[in-house]
C-alpha cells in the first residue's frame, strides 16, 4: 500500500469528503422539499429518505476516486456473488450501475459512442458499450473510476457479461473470475449447484491472492447476514405496494435500488432500508400514494429506461396510472430467503443460480401472474429491451398469456435501457395511450 | 470439379427413418453427436436454414434476434420439422437459450425437447460438469428409446467421431490441393451436419483421392464467423481468383474436436467439447482466439481474414475490435462484414470483399 495514496484516501474520502456529504445530507433532510420542477399536482413528494440514497451513492463513487492502492478493487456483474469479495475487504464497482447512472444523467450516448468509434457494434448491450466507452475514454459523470485489480463475472444475468468482461480483462490485464451458472429451465439439478459451488470455492483462492489476505469465514457469515437482511427489507418495501394506493412507484424503486445492488453486505444499507421502510409505513398510514390519483395499477417488466424515467413516470401519473410492481426490482429481494448464514457457500451456490434472468420464460410468466394477483394489477408494460435479450425473449408469448388467460391489458414497449436512439417520445406516448385505453 | 453425389437432408431423413432410426433436429452449436448415435438417433442440424420466411417466428421473437434463430423457429413452425422425433437446443447464446425456453414453455412441441447447458471456460471442473450434463441427457434418451447403450457402444461411437475429426482435418489440410470451389468444399464439409458417419466418411475419402500435388495458385482467405450463408459469399471470393483456404466458423472448424483422453465415455465426450477449438460462445480469451486464427493463417499461408458476422450475434461482435487489432499487429489484414442469412449478399458487401482481396493481393 502506497502511503501517499493512503493519506489522500483518508483525507479526501474518510475525513473531508464523507463529512461534506453527510453535512449535505443532514441539510437536505432538514430542509426537505421536492425539486423545483417536481409535478406535485400528480405525484407525491419524493421519499425523504431518498436523500440517503444520494448519500450512499455519492460516498461510494467518492471512495472509488481515492481507493486505488488502498483497498483491492473488483469490478463485478450485477448478479455476482460479491459476499466473498466483501468479506475480503474489496472495494466493489458495478459497471452496470455506473452505466445506469450515465443513462439517468443522459451521458450514456456520448460515452457509448467512444466504444462504437473503436468498432464495438451498436447492436451490443448498451451497458457494455457505456462501460467499454468509459474504459477507453475515461469519461464518467462521477469524476473517476478506480482501475480494477480483479474482475468477477457471473453468467446468471446473461452470457453477454462473459464477452464484455473478456474485453475488460484484455484491457486491464487483471485476473477474471467467471462464475458460470447453468440456465434453469425448470429446477436446478444437483450437478448444477455442485458446479457453481466448486467455482465459488475456487474463486476464494484467486480473490485471496489479489486481496493479499485470507478469507475469514466469520466475516463471510456476517456479510451474508447483512446481505440477507438488506434484501429482506427491500422485499418488504416492494411488497408494501400491495396497499392501495401504492406508497412508492416502481420508478422510485429504480432510483432507490442502487444500494441493494451496489452496497449489499454493508450495515449502512440495512439501516438505510429500515429507515425507508418506516417512511413507507408512515405513507400507508396516512393514505399517501406515489401517484395522487391512482386509477390503474400496472406492472413493469424488464430493465428501466434510465434516460426516460421522469418522462414515463409523469406521463403515466398524468393519466392516473401507477406502476406498482416490477419483475426487475423484485429480483434483488425475492431470493433473500434462500441465503443461509450458517452455510454461506452452499446457499450462495443455490441462490445465485436462481435469479429470474437465469430461469425460463415460463417462470417469468408465473412471476408476473402472481404479481398481477397479489398487487391487484390492471395491466402490464413489458419493456422489450433491445439491449437485453435474455430478459426480452419470451415477452411476446408472455404478453399474449397475460392478455388472453388473465384478462390483463399488456403492452410490449420497444426501447433500450441505455441508448436513447431507440426511444421516440411521441411514438411511445401513443403506444401508452392505446394501452391505457385498453385498461379502461 | 469433383462429381460427388451428396444426399439432401430430406433424403437422409427418409432413408434413416426407413431403417427404424429416430431423427433429432439439432440447433447450433456444440453437442455430442456420438451420444445421440449410440441411441440410433440421427442428428440433423438446423442452421437457419437461410432464405427462410421468418414471419411465423416474428410472433414469438423480436426483430433484434439473429436470423439463425428466427429462421430456425420459423422452420419448425412451418411444419418442416414435423418428421423429426426430438428437438435438441444447446445453450449456445442468450437467443438460443430463449428459443429453448420458448419451445418448452409456450410452443410445447409434440417431440421430446432436449436442452444442453454448455459450460464456459476450459478447465477440469467444466469437463466434470458437462459429463454430468451428458449423463442427464443419456437418461432422458434412455427413457425415450427404451434402452441403455453400454459404455462399449458409447466408446465405439466416440471413436468413430474422433476418426472423422481426424479425416476432416486432413481434408482441410488438403484444401489447396483439391480441385474444388469454395462452395463445393463447404457443401461437402457441411454435409456432416446431417449425414450418417459412414456416408460422410466415404465422401471425404473419395474427395481426398483427388488431391493433386500442385497447390492452388490463388489468394487464400480465412473465413471466421457462424456459417457461410448465403453461400454466395464463397462465390464472390472465388470470382476474385481467391479461395477460402480454411475457416474459423462455428458450423465447421470450431467443431473439429481433438481426441479425448478419458476411458469414461461421458468424460471423454465432455473433454472433446470443452477442450475444442476456441469459440466466442464458449467465452475463450482473446489470446486463445488470436493464436488459433493465426495458426490457421500460418498453416495455409492465407493472406487475410474475413469476419463474416450474422447481424445481432453478440458473442461474435464483442471479439471483433480486439481481434482485428491483434491481427493487424501481426501483419494479418482483416475485414469485418455482417449480413442476415435470409437476405441476398448486398452489392456493397460484395464490393468491400472484392476491394479487400485486391488490397491483400497487392500487399503480399
Amino acid at each position: 500500500m502506497d502511503v501517499k495514496d493512503k493519506i489522500k484516501y483518508i483525507f479526501s474520502y474518510k475525513i473531508a469528503g464523507k463529512l461534506l456529504i453527510e453535512l449535505n445530507t443532514k441539510k437536505a433532510f432538514k430542509n426537505f422539499k421536492p425539486p423545483k420542477n417536481w409535478r406535485t399536482d400528480i405525484l407525491a413528494p419524493p421519499l425523504r429518505t431518498g436523500v440517503y440514497t444520494k448519500e450512499i451513492i455519492a460516498k461510494h463513487y467518492l471512495e472509488g476516486r481515492y481507493v486505488s492502492g488502498v483497498k483491492p478493487v473488483a469490478w463485478v456483474t450485477s448478479g455476482a456473488p460479491i459476499e466473498i469479495l466483501k468479506a475480503l475487504g474489496f472495494y466493489i464497482l458495478y459497471p452496470e450501475n455506473h452505466g445506469a447512472l450515465c443513462g439517468a444523467r443522459k451521458v450514456a450516448l456520448e460515452i457509448s459512442e467512444e466504444a462504437e468509434k473503436k468498432g464495438y457494434s451498436i447492436d451490443i448491450c448498451s451497458y457494455a458499450r457505456t462501460d467499454i466507452g468509459a474504459t477507453l475514454s475515461k469519461k464518467t459523470p462521477v469524476g473517476k473510476l478506480p482501475k480494477p485489480d480483479l474482475l468477477l463475472c457471473c453468467t446468471n444475468i446473461c452470457q453477454t457479461v462473459l464477452y464484455w468482461y473478456r474485453v475488460l480483462a484484455e484491457y486491464y490485464k487483471v485476473p477474471l473470475i467467471v462464475i458460470d451458472t447453468p440456465f434453469v429451465y425448470d429446477e436446478a439439478k444437483k450437478h448444477d449447484i455442485e458446479y457453481v459451488k466448486k467455482q465459488l470455492e475456487a474463486s476464494i483462492e484467486v480473490s485471496e491472492k489479489v486481496a493479499g489476505k485470507s478469507l475469514s469465514f466469520s466475516k463471510l457469515k456476517e456479510v451474508v447476514r447483512l446481505s440477507k437482511m438488506a434484501a429482506e427489507l427491500w422485499l418488504e418495501i416492494m411488497n408494501a405496494n400491495k396497499n392501495k394506493p401504492a406508497p412508492i412507484s416502481v420508478f422510485d424503486q429504480f432510483i432507490h435500488m442502487a444500494p441493494i445492488v451496489e452496497k449489499r453486505g454493508d450495515p449502512e444499507t440495512v439501516d438505510f432500508y429500515s429507515k425507508m421502510l418506516d417512511e413507507i409505513r408512515e405513507r400507508i398510514k396516512n393514505g399517501i400514494g406515489a401517484v395522487k390519483n391512482e386509477r390503474k395499477r400496472v406492472l413493469w417488466d424488464n430493465l428501466p429506461i434510465w434516460y426516460k424515467i421522469r418522462f414515463l413516470s409523469e406521463f403515466l401519473a398524468e393519466n392516473g396510472v401507477s406502476v406498482v410492481a416490477s419483475t426487475y426490482t423484485n429480483a434483488w429481494g425475492e431470493l433473500a430467503p434462500m441465503m443461509d448464514i450458517e452455510r454461506p457457500i452452499e446457499s450462495m451456490a443455490k441462490t445465485y443460480v436462481y435469479p429470474i434472468l437465469n430461469r425460463g420464460t415460463g417462470h417469468k410468466l408465473k412471476t408476473m401472474e402472481t404479481m398481477v394477483k397479489e398487487f391487484d394489477l390492471d395491466g402490464a408494460i413489458l419493456h422489450s429491451d433491445r439491449s437485453c435479450k435474455p430478459y426480452s425473449v419470451g415477452q411476446m408469448d408472455q404478453r399474449l398469456k397475460l392478455l388472453n388467460e388473465l384478462g390483463v391489458a399488456a403492452l410490449l414497449l420497444e426501447a433500450d435501457h441505455n441508448d436513447p436512439r431507440a426511444f421516440a417520445d411521441e411514438q411511445i406516448k401513443s403506444r401508452l395511450k392505446a394501452f391505457m385505453e385498453m385498461m379502461d | 470439379m469433383l462429381h460427388v453425389k451428396i444426399p439432401t437432408r430430406k433424403e437422409v431423413i427418409e432413408e434413416e427413418k426407413s431403417k427404424g432410426k429416430r431423427i433429432a433436429a439439432v440447433y447450433p452449436i456444440h453437442y455430442s453427436r456420438e451420444l445421440f448415435r449410440a441411441f440410433n438417433i440421427q442428428p440433423v442440424e438446423v442452421w437457419g436454414p437461410p432464405k427462410t420466411d421468418t414471419r411465423k417466428a416474428n410472433a414469438h421473437l423480436q426483430s433484434y434476434i439473429c436470423s439463425v434463430v428466427q429462421s430456425g423457429l420459423s422452420f419448425y413452425l412451418e411444419g418442416y420439422l414435423d418428421i423429426v422425433d426430438l428437438i435438441v437446443v444447446p445453450h449456445s447464446c442468450d437467443s438460443l437459450q430463449g428459443l429453448g425456453s420458448i419451445f418448452k414453455d409456450f410452443i410445447k412441441p409434440k417431440q421430446e425437447l432436449v436442452t444442453i447447458y454448455l459450460p464456459r471456460e476450459k478447465n477440469k471442473e467444466n469437463v466434470e460438469f458437462l459429463a454430468n450434463e451428458l449423463k442427464r441427457i443419456y437418461k432422458q434418451l434412455s427413457q425415450l428409446c427404451g434402452f441403455e447403450p453400454d459404455n462399449e457402444r458409447l466408446m465405439e461411437e466416440i471413436k468413430t467421431e474422433e476418426e472423422i475429426d481426424t479425416l476432416v482435418l486432413k481434408f482441410y489440410k488438403s484444401r489447396g490441393n483439391l480441385p474444388l470451389s469454395s462452395r463445393e468444399f463447404y457443401t461437402i464439409l457441411r454435409s456432416r451436419e446431417y449425414l450418417p458417419p459412414d456416408k460422410f466418411k466415404s465422401i471425404l475419402e473419395y474427395a481426398l483421392l483427388h488431391a493433386s500435388k500442385g497447390k492452388l495458385k490463388k489468394t487464400g482467405i480465412v473465413l471466421s464467423g457462424l456459417l457461410p450463408e448465403p453461400m454466395d459469399i464463397l462465390d464472390v471470393i472465388d470470382d476474385m481468383d481467391a479461395f477460402v483456404a480454411i475457416d474459423d466458423m462455428a458450423c465447421c472448424m470450431r467443431r473439429v474436436y481433438e481426441e479425448g483422453n478419458s476411458s469414461d465415455p461421458f468424460e471423454r465426450m465432455a473433454e472433446r467439447i470443452v477442450n475444442g477449438p476456441p469459440d466466442p460462445t464458449k467465452g475463450n480469451s482473446f489470446d486463445e482466439r488470436f493464436e488459433f486464427i493465426k495458426s490457421l493463417v500460418d498453416l495455409t499461408s492465407a493472406k487475410g481474414v474475413i469476419f463474416y458476422n450474422v447481424k445481432f450475434c453478440e458473442p461474435e461482435y464483442f471479439y471483433h475490435p480486439i481481434l482485428k487489432e491483434k491481427l493487424g499487429k501481426a501483419q494479418i489484414r482483416s475485414l469485418i462484414i455482417e449480413n442476415d442469412i435470409n437476405e441476398p449478399l448486398p452489392q456493397q458487401t460484395i464490393t468491400r470483399i472484392k476491394a479487400f482481396i485486391e488490397m491483400i493481393r497487392e500487399l503480399s
